[in-house]
């Protein structure tokens, strides 16, 4: 079989892999929730797991190694070996890209030589060295570049709800118009279909994320992108991209010339879409290479073709060159950001946010922050939708992190599904009872609201709803005289600093919905020892036994005996 | 309607016409055997640490209950879509008592498809996530075996009702619970800091949508209100464990008490009167069940009804 059709086959097996990978993918959004025996299925980490981008800087930024992710390294192997084959035949934002390059009828450069590799090129690894000099200060911002943790949170935040918001809205306003001709509805379509999908294929109720435009006009940009250049991301921007990039120096499997066939016509590197410079002879590039077999498949004289060649000598290819003085900057960059994002008083940790109320099992803010890759996998298994991204909650440093918002959703008492989905362990994966007793925040009542204090109605819906036991609401009879001067009783609610665990059911459920008579803030959170408010708040409120009461001495004249 | 062929008119007329000249013999065999009206069934002897045993006694009670109140075919007639109500409002195990009991549940949804219905459904609006408190309630399992359809009430789909009572003029109430048949009401016996009791008339706020909870600042005339727009015919008390603190969310085995009962009964307020006791309470001394009574729902002295107790073993 000559090279060219060959090629055509493995062009189509990528294809399938690609599509293979990308519907796994999808297939993560289901799976982001509680099996019945509470737990939660540890392949949602997978993508997370093989990214030696996310293992490699969570352990710049902590030291520590987290065992799963060491699966990174197998990627990194396929680097050593195949170049960056990971980014044109796995990564699922790379087949969005591909897809959208291909929808965009781009596929093809207008003529030779239009569309060659550039120096910006570099800029990706500028920014990965910039992230890596930030995570060497503890500053982990790859999230916000690394393609899982941007594909994850977009679907996450923006994509899945606004499809699930379409589809349901549509069926809904069937359902109520219910149009028909005679005696037959359209609803009987659309109910069993409506159905079927809420229950089978969301598998939850519609989730909506604070600041979701924003993550979704992000994406649809870099998508966009790739009008301008093809995979515009993957070339210029992926730090993953970097890393195997400058894992893939010197691939085993080379693009090689045979010599005296090229004529010169430049259609392989009009179909490249990584700008690898395929027709230049010995200006082949590796370090962007996708190794996606379209050039090989494009040439009708089998001039090239990927073969496994020693990596010892060195073979001809172009280098990667990206200069001393440019890496440097880029690291003074990356160091100039962190300093940046942390001349603030809450980066430095002399006031807390009474709104940034992290998920049970989240480590101290700083060591949190170390962790997070703002991927979303939390805010997608949280069951209430209590679960969203931060704004500017918690910095700029750490935006998009994941802050439980009460008034959306509570924190389910029975639930530890964030901490077990966690990929680096920001949220750390605490057995059931534990997380019970993990305070997150702490409730208070607004008096000037609740309704037995403000308005002498009774109510008590936040003391029926919360969970613990003894309940950490709790209620005293107090005697009122109304507006007509009658005398009525009212139980009038309270709550107890060291039973409250911060769930926030309380301001979930209060009939203020504007803004709740009982509201969380992180106060007395357990995994901040300076955040305490409460005597006792972290090491528990001790009984001082009251000295036993003398009887009262017979009273008598003090001067007696004078 | 499809036009009928002669033939099909004939036979459905005849058909009509035997089942009409049967009926008033029907009714006779019913007055012979003289059903009551409330049957309190208690179980004498079991090992509560047995799940087994507990699983056991709770379908016998449930299956005792039933057959001294006249059989579910009293409220069931054949082809009629069932609605079973049990209270799945918390994301709660069965052995802390903060939902119906599984296989109370499972039991009732056989003895109506036994009876002739169409189809069983169950559901509930819970307070927790419905996902989260269907599967840990053991509800949705025990149901499912049992043949019954669980229904995820949908927010989207709870229609605006008049209900026509003291308070509530209307509400969102969900349309597939208000078309059914009979809406079997089977609760769990809990303590309540706000009512002192939940039971019967409470658990009806499980067919109802937000904001519900505004009716926490007249929860007994709500409560009436709801009740008389569902017109209970029967219901059933599930006191095989009973919650006695902490309520109704519970939390804690503390507070929770073997009863070993089940009650049946075509009176609301006598069933809400039998639970209020159980919890320690005088019925005359509870809101909601003097507020039923005074609103006509029922009677609060049981024992005045045709009461049946029966011990089961």
């Amino acid at each position: 079989m000559n090279p060219k059709r060959r090629a055509g086959f493995v062009v189509w097996a990528r294809r399938s892999v690609q599509a293979g990978v990308f519907i796994f993918f999808l297939g993560l959004f289901w799976l982001a929730q509680a099996r019945p025996d509470g737990g939660a299925s540890p392949l949602i980490r997978f993508f997370f797991n093989i990214n030696p981008l996310a293992g490699g800087i969570t352990w710049l930024t902590t030291h520590a190694l987290i065992v799963p992710m060491l699966l990174g390294l197998v990627t990194v192997a396929t680097a050593l070996v195949f170049g960056r084959a990971f980014c044109g035949w796995v990564c699922p934002l790379g087949t969005v890209h591909a897809a959208a390059t291909w929808f965009s009828k781009r596929r093809a450069a207008r003529r030779p030589g239009a569309d060659n590799w550039t120096g910006w090129q570099r800029s990706k690894y500028y920014l990965l060295i910039g992230l890596a000099a930030m995570a060497l200060f503890g500053l982990h911002w790859t999230g916000v570049f690394d393609p899982f943790s941007v594909l994850y949170r977009s679907f996450t935040a923006g994509v899945y709800p606004g499809v699930q918001y379409a589809a349901e809205d549509a069926a809904t306003s069937v359902y109520f118009s219910d149009p028909h001709a005679g005696p037959v509805h359209l609803t009987s379509l659309t109910e069993p279909a409506y159905k079927f999908l809420k229950r089978s294929v969301y598998a939850r109720d519609r989730q909506v994320f604070n600041g979701a435009v924003l993550i979704l006009v992000l994406f649809a940009g870099i998508v966009l992108l790739n009008l301008y250049r093809k995979r515009f991301w993957c070339r210029y921007a992926c730090p993953l991209g970097a890393l195997l990039g400058m894992c893939s120096l010197r691939p085993i499997m080379r693009l090689a010339s045979v010599e005296g066939r090229c004529n010169d016509c430049g259609k392989c590197a009009t179909r490249c879409p990584a700008a690898a410079d395929p027709d230049k002879p010995n200006g082949w590039r590796p370090t962007e290479c996708y190794t996606c077999f379209n050039c090989v498949a494009a040439c009708n004289r089998g001039a090239i073709d990927f073969k496994f060649k020693s990596p010892l000598p060195a073979p001809s290819s172009a280098r990667l060159d990206l200069g001393k003085r440019a890496m440097l900057s880029a690291g003074v960059a990356g160091l100039g950001g962190l300093v940046l994002f942390r001349l603030t008083p809450r980066a430095q940790a002399k006031i807390y946010n009474p709104a940034l109320i992290r998920p049970p099992g989240s480590r101290p803010e700083r060591e949190f922050l170390e962790r997070c890759l703002k991927c979303g996998l939390c805010m997608k298994a949280c069951p209430t939708n209590g679960l969203q991204p931060t704004g500017l909650q918690a910095g700029l440093e750490g935006i998009w992190t994941p802050v439980l918002v009460p008034q959306v959703g509570y924190c389910d008492y029975a639930c530890n599904l964030c901490g077990q989905v966690c990929p680096t362990e920001a949220i750390q994966p605490l057995p059931i009872e534990e997380k019970k007793n993990a305070k997150i925040g702490l409730a208070v009542f607004d008096r000037g609201r609740c309704l037995p204090w403000a308005y002498d109605r009774e109510c008590m819906i936040c003391e029926e709803h919360c969970p613990t036991s003894p309940k950490a609401i709790f209620c005293i009879p107090a005697q009122l005289t109304t507006r007509d001067g009658t005398t009525i009783t009212i139980k009038q609610p309270r709550v107890d600093p060291e039973k409250c665990i911060g769930c926030g059911i309380c301001e979930n459920v209060c009939v203020f919905r504007d803004q709740p008579a009982i509201r969380i803030t992180s106060a007395n959170e357990s995994r901040n020892t300076k955040n305490q408010a409460i005597l006792g708040g972290v090491s528990g409120w001790k009984q001082i036994e009251s000295a036993p009461t003398e009887p009262p001495a017979p009273a008598s004249d003090p001067y007696a005996g004078n | 309607m499809a036009r009928q062929s002669r033939r099909e008119f004939l036979k459905k007329t005849a058909l009509t016409g035997g089942a009409l000249a049967l009926a008033p013999l029907a009714s006779a065999t019913a007055q012979a055997a003289a059903p009551a009206d409330m049957c309190i069934a208690r179980f004498k002897e079991v090992d509560t640490n047995s799940p087994e045993a507990v699983k056991n006694m709770a379908i016998k009670l449930t299956e005792q209950a039933i057959a001294n109140i006249g059989g579910m075919a009293r409220f069931v007639k054949k082809g009629d879509v069932v609605w079973v109500k049990p209270n799945i409002a918390w994301n709660r195990t069965p052995e802390l008592a903060a939902n119906t009991n599984p296989d109370v549940v499972a039991t009732l949804v056989r003895l109506c498809l036994e009876a002739g219905a169409k189809t069983v459904k169950v559901g509930d609006n819970p307070c927790h996530k419905a996902n989260e408190s269907y599967a840990a309630s053991g509800i949705e399992a025990a149901a499912k075996a049992a043949g019954a359809e669980v229904v995820y009430l949908d927010k989207t789909r709870f229609k605006e009702i008049p209900i026509n009572g003291k308070r509530i003029e209307k509400w969102l109430v969900y349309p597939e619970i208000a078309e059914a048949d009979f809406v079997l009401n089977v609760p769990v016996v809990k303590h309540h800091q706000l009512c002192k009791v939940t039971l019967c008339m409470k658990n009806y706020l499980g067919v109802v949508g937000e904001p519900r909870g505004q009716w926490h600042q007249d929860m007994e005339t709500c409560l009436c209100d709801i009740t008389a727009f569902m017109k209970p015919t029967m219901s059933v008390l599930d006191a095989v464990r009973i919650m006695t603190a902490n309520g109704p969310t519970g939390g804690d085995l503390a507070n929770v008490a073997f009863k070993n009962t089940i009650a049946a009964g075509t009176d609301v307020v006598a069933l809400e009167a039998f639970g209020a006791e159980l919890l320690g309470h005088n019925p005359a001394e509870v809101r909601i069940v003097t507020t039923g009574q005074a609103a006509g729902l029922g009677k609060i002295d049981y024992r005045a009804l045709a009461l049946k107790e029966v011990e089961v073993s």
